[in-house]
């Protein structure tokens, strides 16, 4: 075999763009719980919350955070940190496929799981009630174990005054909404233009449009008005002077490309490929199969071939 | 400052107040002490003897779990002339008016608070939590009975706001003893706990020791979830709570958020919270702070008003002595942070949770109270007519109801009240609340078995109901057996499908291997056989390969499952 002839492919592990995350892993691995809250103290909200989420499916990280809780029952971080480790754990027993694809078995061992989780969770929301990370993982719980979409608010709510444009989070809420859970297209899409429009220049969180059109791409029938709302969402986001290239902001752009890639809109697509270089994310790209595969095909059509 | 005195025998406790006259005469009698076929007596009782006394409409009595009371304001003389009254119909009850005041009764029913037989059973104090089935049937000898154990001299106290004890107040009350208020029992086996029932609220309640301090908790657990619910979710217009103290030391706390039911799943998970960071110490200082003020204002304007006077009689009744306002006072003063903290946390763990209808709270740590009998009990088995899922079983020890995964059953000698149908419907509620229904319309032969639950159960458990609509009697139906089919279906057809297919696709392998060593040991290729053989092999496995995949994907998870 030639070696041209292999597909040159996106790099997709989140670290390979945010080392800070390899410096967690070796943490953890090490086990050096102060060293891990200095890195995630020091962190920004958002960030925090999403350095906790991309370490939580660590191995073996439940018997050493329950020592840590145990040392001090208050340490918010570490019971974030559980309870999106246990919530893996449970979501890996039922597998991402379809409901009716699911087992009796696997439900109940999945349920069993998240209400581990959440335990954890209650306990670490009633002692640090401020810890957004905590509130952001029980948006997951919430989905998982059918709580409803009024608790589901409720949290959101709580998380909200914490920080209002807490992205983690609002891509909770915003899964919640969709079809395939407890809401539709319309709440969706309410919800995304809503923290879109909330959020500050440069911010991420726009990208929310473009989940909300990558959950519901085949109810959406006015593909131009769509296409100009996520032009000016990457305007306000992506394209923005002031969008920085912090955590997350692979996913971002690799969330914005597939959606300007399935509406066709090759340019913008191209731009984005462009900015992303060797970068890539898993999701949402995960949705039309193999990742690595699919982004090399898009980028390959949108011309972004640099 | 309150006088302890004594009036025709009866201890009394006496203080000034700033308004008319006001005096209670109240009885160590309640709903707890009522058996579950007599629910309703202390209430009848109480409206028979206040019969034609005072204006119409007026508020003279209220029942309660422990306490049955009678009061009246007003000038010292309409004060005497009532309670004289009441004492002279208690000796002799207006008989003549029991069926009018029993209709009244049976026209207000009380609200039923459904948490009690959750936690109590059907007895004590989780009677409340069903109707007064028990009123129709009651006689003037049930009603006399109850009077004379219970509305006595001996198991009477009495309190007076005003300058003295009214002149002309007689109490006249027959003799008898002290009844001392019935135990508190419980069916919960693990706490915290929780049921889930269909209703316009979230609700919990508690048990803790009866302190000023547990007082405090109830308020600031109030105040919490008014901030938190109502303020700052917006999901309950009026949640409050409530703390009732009881004769045995210990003292009710109970919790109420009321929601729209589209709003109900949010305000449990807002209660569960609310709960959780009280017991997690999250208490803010400055709320106890001023709840002990509140609570001390509080104390001194019901003093005032003579209002701290029926509380002081209720616990002569229950032996003990009058606290005086200091006294109150300086418990509610001490009441710190790290006190409302501790009753918090022993509040939680005793929880009782009512969730909406199709909601748990086994996600939160709480443990699902038992709805049904942890076994069947031996005895004679009659299947269901049509559905053989369903048994009714009679025997030495008690009757069974079994089906679908439930079971009921009562003990012959745990049976707190039979309803009998004159159709031959029966229902056993048995001490731990759990209900049998008896329909000997769904059992074969089920006569005999309605025949010895009459000879069983004694005439004092049973209540003879009115006869039922024909729609309201159970017919016998068919199992639905299509979805167990599809279950049985989906459950074996891989393994089936494997047994019939797997050995044509073994055979088109053989024969394969077979044609193509033939072609090389003979020299011989066929090649018509050798297409046959890869077809017959490649259509069975491609008919067999649903199954594979299945079975496959249900070995990989039963590994993942056992992992964990």
């Amino acid at each position: 075999m030639l070696p041209a002839m292999l597909p040159r492919q996106s790099n997709l592990d989140p670290a390979a763009a945010y080392p800070k995350i390899t410096d967690l892993r070796a943490a953890l691995d090490a086990g050096d719980w102060p060293a891990c809250r200095e890195l995630l103290d020091a962190s920004e909200q958002a960030e925090r919350t999403y350095l906790i989420t991309a370490v939580s499916d660590e191995k073996g990280l439940e018997d050493f955070l329950r020592g840590v809780l145990r040392g001090d029952p208050g340490d918010g971080t570490a019971g974030a940190l559980l309870g999106r480790h246990l919530t893996e754990a449970a979501w890996d027993i039922r597998t991402r496929v379809r409901a009716e694809h699911v087992s009796r078995e696997q439900f109940v061992a999945f349920r069993a799981g998240l209400a581990e989780a959440e335990r954890v969770l209650v306990d670490a929301a009633a002692r640090s009630p401020h810890d957004p990370a905590v509130w952001t993982a029980r948006l997951v719980t919430a989905r998982g174990l059918r709580l409803g979409l009024p608790e589901i608010r409720r949290r959101y709510g709580r998380l909200a005054e914490i920080d209002p444009h807490h992205l983690p989070g609002q891509q909770q809420v915003l899964q919640s909404l969709c079809t395939k859970w407890y809401g539709d297209a319309a709440l969706t899409y309410e919800f995304a233009k809503e923290a879109a429009a909330a959020a500050p220049a440069g911010a991420p969180n726009p990208v929310l449009l473009a989940e909300a059109y990558l959950e519901h791409s085949d109810e959406v029938t006015d593909l131009d008005r769509v296409r100009a709302e996520l032009r000016e969402a990457a305007m306000r986001s992506v394209w923005h002077p002031d969008f920085r290239r912090t955590h997350g902001w692979v996913r971002t752009m690799s969330t914005f490309a597939m959606a300007f890639s399935l509406l066709n809109d090759q340019e913008a697509a191209s731009s984005l490929f462009r900015a992303l270089g060797k970068l890539g994310s898993r999701w949402p790209w995960e949705y039309l199969g193999d990742p690595a595969a699919t982004i090399e095909k898009f980028r390959a059509r949108a011309g972004g071939d640099t | 400052m309150i006088k302890r005195l004594e009036v025709d025998g009866v201890p009394a406790v006496l203080a000034p107040t700033s308004g008319p006259t006001h005096a209670g005469l109240v009885f160590r009698v309640g709903t707890a002490d009522e058996p579950l076929a007599r629910r309703g007596v202390t209430r009848l009782v109480e409206h028979l003897v206040t019969d034609g006394l005072g204006t119409d409409g007026q508020q003279l009595g209220a029942t309660g779990a422990e306490h049955t009371y009678f009061h009246m304001q007003g000038s010292p003389a309409e004060v005497a002339e009532f309670l004289s009254g009441v004492c002279a119909a208690v000796r002799n009850p207006p008989m003549a008016r029991l069926a009018t005041v029993r209709r009244l009764v049976q026209g207000t029913p009380p609200d039923r608070d459904p948490l009690p037989m959750w936690r109590h059973g059907a007895r004590g104090f989780g009677v409340p939590s069903y109707p007064e089935w028990g009123l129709a049937g009651l006689t003037e000898d049930d009603v006399r009975e109850w009077i004379a154990r219970y509305f006595t001299r001996e198991n009477a106290a009495l309190w007076v706001a005003g300058e003295e004890i009214p002149e002309g107040l007689a109490l006249d009350l027959p003799s008898g003893e002290r009844r001392a208020a019935p135990t508190v029992t419980t069916e919960l086996p693990v706490t915290p706990a929780y049921f889930s029932r269909t209703g316009g609220t979230v609700a919990w309640d508690t048990v803790v020791r009866r302190e000023a301090r547990a007082a405090v908790f109830a308020t600031v657990l109030e105040r919490r979830m008014m901030s938190d619910l109502r303020r700052r979710d917006g999901i309950s217009y009026q949640p409050h709570t409530e703390y009732v103290p009881r004769a045995d030391g210990t003292a009710r706390i109970i919790a109420v958020a009321d929601a729209l039911p589209e709003k109900q799943e949010a305000a449990l998970g807002g209660l569960i919270d609310v709960l959780a960071a009280m017991r997690a110490g999250q208490i803010d200082p400055d709320e106890v702070s001023t709840v002990v003020k509140l609570t001390c204002e509080g104390l001194r304007d019901s003093e005032l008003r003579g209002a701290r006077l029926p509380g002081q009689a209720f616990n002569l009744l229950s032996g003990r002595e009058v606290q005086t306002l200091d006294e109150a006072l300086a418990e509610v003063r001490a009441v710190t942070v790290e006190d409302v903290t501790e009753v918090a946390a022993a509040a939680y763990d005793a929880g009782l949770l009512m969730t909406p209808p199709g909601s748990s709270a086994d996600w939160a740590g709480y443990t699902a109270a038992p709805e049904m009998s942890e076994a069947a009990l031996p005895g004679r088995v009659h299947r269901g007519r049509k559905d053989r899922g369903l048994r009714l079983i009679s025997g030495d020890d008690g009757i069974s109801v079994t089906g679908y995964g439930q079971i009921a059953s009562v003990r012959w000698d745990e049976c707190a009240l039979l309803l009998a149908w004159p159709d031959g419907g029966r229902r056993m509620i048995g001490r731990d609340a759990v209900t049998a229904r008896i329909e000997p319309t769904l059992y074969r032969g089920a006569d005999r078995v309605v025949r010895e639950i009459d000879a069983r159960i004694p005439a004092r458990l049973r209540i003879d109901m009115p006869p039922r609509d024909r729609v309201a009697i159970p017919q016998p139906e068919a199992p639905h057996g299509e979805s167990r089919l599809a279950a049985w279906r989906a459950r074996w057809g891989p393994y089936f499908a494997l047994l019939f297919y797997g050995p044509f696709v073994l055979l088109g392998v053989g024969a394969l291997v077979w044609l193509l060593v033939e072609s090389v040991t003979e020299r011989r290729f066929q090649g018509q056989a050798v297409l046959g053989a890869v077809g017959l092999t490649a259509m069975f496995g491609w008919l067999s390969l649903d199954s594979v995949v299945e079975l496959r994907r249900r070995w990989a998870v039963r590994r993942l499952l056992r992992r964990r």
